[in-house]
């Protein structure tokens, strides 16, 4: 890299003045793609029934009613939240290790949650612990959350615990990486071992779906979510610190330590949850932090972070309404979607601005 | 609810679990071999009676003696030639049929000539492994449980006699798959292997063993796509047994039980509306238009949404958005998998709770048979006595037809 980008970065963490409009366009963006989402699918709504139906007011044919409000709604909802959140903590996990491959799933909770669901779905009846849970009653879609949650949690804890004592980022980086690759080979070896209908149903899982989180699963992941946005959005100028090296955030009096660790555990909640309700939804953590500097041409985390989460949460609407596939009854796995479409829109971008690695280093 | 998943072998040479279709239908025909294998006995022993009793003389027996005919299954052929019989495993879904040659010699006979690509197998089978719990099934049908000594997996049996042998260490456990364990089977030498998987490709897997002089056959009769022919693989197993007579009598009996009550769904003036299986998240597996669950549906007098909707899955994958509006306002809601009582259901996905069939408690799960280790025989012997099944479907969706028929593999979910 020429020294000439290197220190483009430097100046465009200064916001200029037609930033927030593209933040406005982007806000509209993700209304449409809202809208989208819930106007179109397999069954073909009038619009103007979709809207009586979101008013509350009754239609001619009571499904329509279950459909929009049962299914469409928290879908829509559910995209938005997963969306941004992605989005989110792959722009810090970006950041933080200066890294434009590091998404969500780098630090190794996508995998840590892939763990805790294949402890009740493949061990289930034959390992003790498993069939205990199940006796419990806790059958259903409240074991594999909690499941999920309990196996990103631990692998959350033992990151945090060891970026405590792993000073370099890269290192931490590298752990991440391995602790995935660990938890994903006893996945593997427990599949080996089990019935292929168990298999199945965690195949199923690992997929990844917006659907099927209703009522209380859906407050619980927004207000997760929530959570995880605040101490993003929080970390901001420790992130714009970051950017520029540990040494020289340090120098400018940021206590690194302890804003890694806000970072890591923004993060983590993040992507835990998300995994926990949804499954692991691959690409969007990646992709959208880069969409994002393309489009907003900054490196300032204080409008990036915003971005990211409405290019997000837009992405992931539009591959939802793709994934739907309008006019059949068939729909697609959204995580394939969002990487089918994904790809070439990020090679686009990436390709057209070949110093996109300047804004990140 | 694994039936209704079954794939038609289509996929071209992916590993199994890298196709999320394959892996289905691995499971799906697994699971309903691991299941379907092991109960034809006990129908016999504890089926309640049928409405009517069963006629007794064979209708179509004019076949020759010692000799069985293919009435109704797409997936293989049986015919006798001199010094043996010829039997072909086909894969009625491919274009170009794959057909793998069984040439089965009388023990210790001369092997005839013009066979050269034929697998050889000497009959009667006197001993066999059969790795999918449909084998168990087929053998137990023809009350042959006794020459099983292996299966894939001893914990899918349900067939109470051959769940003694596994307790008299009688069968081996012999893997399945990629846990397929060669070194014991080699040292056991059994008259046949029978597998299950797709028609031709499939024995490429099988090499080792057949390397070491051990025939395996692959049976695929989960691609049938009526109850009958599905069940009529056990003519196979008789071909294998020299025991043509005795299932020709059998599954005579059979046939016409299934085609009587098939008569009479067909005649019931109502026809119930059902939607099957359970969803997860936002996709919903139903049975196509060519699988053999649609088939005992329309035997079953039902109106089935997806009646004519083929794929070539066998299966198809429904948005759970298409099918909401069919199940709110169905009558009945037939195998509910997984879930088996209406908490589980509601514990799932709280939404399911709308669906009319669960407020009205018009709900039926296939799992009344499951042992102690989990096996149901839904899978084992229902795959060879569709009669039963039938009569089950009728009992719930038209009671009054067979007002004193105890379900059997059917129970209510409450």
């Amino acid at each position: 890299m020429r020294p000439a980008q290197l220190s483009a970065a430097p100046a465009s963490l200064a916001a200029g003045p037609r930033r927030p409009a593209w933040l406005l366009a982007l806000a509209g963006l993700v209304l449409l793609g809202f809208v989208l989402d819930i106007a179109l699918g397999p069954v073909r709504i009038p619009v103007l029934a979709v809207v009586k139906t979101l008013l509350g007011q009754p239609t001619d044919n009571p499904a329509w009613a279950f459909i929009v409000r049962e299914i469409r709604l928290p879908k829509a909802l559910t995209a938005l939240a997963v969306g941004s959140g992605l989005a989110v903590s792959g722009l810090q996990m970006q950041t933080l290790f200066r890294n434009p491959l590091a998404g969500p799933s780098a630090l190794g909770l996508t995998a840590g949650a892939g763990l805790g669901v294949a402890v009740v779905m493949l061990a289930g009846g034959s390992v003790a612990n498993g069939f205990a849970i199940r006796a419990l009653g806790l059958a259903g879609s409240w074991t594999l959350v909690l499941a999920a949650t309990t196996g990103a949690g631990l692998v959350m804890a033992l990151v945090l615990a060891l970026s405590a004592r792993v000073r370099d980022n890269v290192v931490l980086l590298i752990v991440g990486l391995m602790l995935a690759s660990v938890t994903g080979a006893i996945v593997s070896l427990w599949q080996y071992f089990s019935a292929p209908e168990q298999i199945q149903e965690y195949l199923l899982w690992t997929f990844g779906s917006l659907g099927g989180v209703v009522g209380s699963h859906l407050a619980v992941l927004a207000a997760v979510v929530g959570v995880g946005l605040v101490l993003a959005f929080a970390s901001a100028k420790p992130l714009n610190a970051l950017l520029l090296g540990e040494n020289y955030a340090r120098s400018m009096g940021l206590t690194v330590g302890r804003s890694r660790t806000l970072i890591i555990a923004s993060t983590s909640l993040l992507a835990g949850a998300i995994t926990a309700f949804c499954g692991p939804i691959g690409f969007v953590g990646i992709a959208v932090p880069h969409l994002t500097r393309a489009l907003l041409r900054t490196a300032d985390h204080r409008l990036l972070l915003p971005g990211a989460c409405l290019v997000g949460a837009a992405l992931t609407l539009a591959c939802d309404c793709v994934a739907q596939l309008p006019g059949s009854q068939t729909s697609l796995p959204l995580s394939v979607v969002t990487s089918l479409l994904g790809a070439p829109v990020v090679l686009w971008v990436v390709l057209r601005r070949q110093n996109i690695r300047s804004s990140l280093t | 609810m694994p039936h209704s998943l079954l794939p038609t072998g289509r996929a071209g040479g992916v590993p199994p679990f890298f196709s999320f279709r394959r892996s289905f239908a691995l499971a799906a025909l697994l699971l309903s071999s691991l299941a379907s294998a092991g109960q034809v006995a006990a129908p016999r022993a504890t089926a309640p009676k049928a409405a009517t009793p069963r006629v007794a003389p064979p209708k179509a027996t004019a076949a020759v003696r010692g000799r069985t005919t293919v009435d109704f299954a797409k997936g293989f052929t049986i015919s006798y030639v001199p010094g043996g019989k010829v039997v072909t495993i086909l894969s009625p879904f491919e274009q170009k049929t794959t057909a793998t040659r069984y040439l089965l010699v009388p023990r210790g006979a001369a092997r005839p000539k013009g066979y050269a690509d034929a697998i050889v197998i000497e009959t009667p089978l006197r001993t066999l492994v059969g790795l999918s719990s449909m084998h168990v099934a087929l053998v137990d049908f023809l009350g042959a449980a006794d020459v099983l000594v292996g299966l894939g997996n001893l914990k899918y049996a349900s067939a109470p006699r051959v769940r003694q042998r596994i307790a008299a260490g009688k069968i081996i456990e012999a893997g399945q798959g990629k846990e397929l364990n060669n070194e014991q089977l080699i040292a056991q030498h059994p008259d046949l292997v029978m597998a299950t998987g797709w028609p031709g490709e499939g024995l490429t897997r099988y090499q080792t063993l057949q390397a070491a002089g051990v025939p395996v056959m692959i049976n695929s009769e989960w691609v049938e796509s009526t109850p009958l022919g599905r069940a009529e693989w056990v003519k196979v197993v008789a071909a294998l047994l020299d025991k043509e007579d005795l299932v020709n009598q059998k599954f005579g009996q059979v046939v016409r039980e299934y085609q009587r009550l098939a008569a009479l769904g067909h005649r019931a003036a109502k026809k119930p509306r059902v939607i099957v299986g359970l969803p997860f998240k936002d996709v919903w597996h139903v049975p196509d238009a060519d699988s053999y669950m649609a088939q005992f549906l329309r035997d079953a007098g039902t109106t089935y949404q997806w009646d004519k909707t083929k794929s070539p899955q066998g299966s198809l994958a429904l948005s759970f958005e298409a099918v909401a509006p069919v199940a709110l306002t169905a009558d009945y809601w037939l195998q509910t998998g997984t879930a088996t009582t209406k908490a589980d259901i509601v514990a799932q996905d709280a939404r399911y709770a709308a669906f009319a069939p669960f407020k009205t408690g018009r709900l039926y799960n296939n799992n009344r048979r499951t042992n102690a280790q989990g096996s149901n025989d839904y899978w084992e012997s229902g795959a060879v006595r569709p009669d039963l099944l039938l009569a089950d479907l009728i009992k719930i969706l038209h009671p009054e037809l067979l007002p004193t028929w105890q379900l059997y593999y059917y129970q209510q979910v409450k």
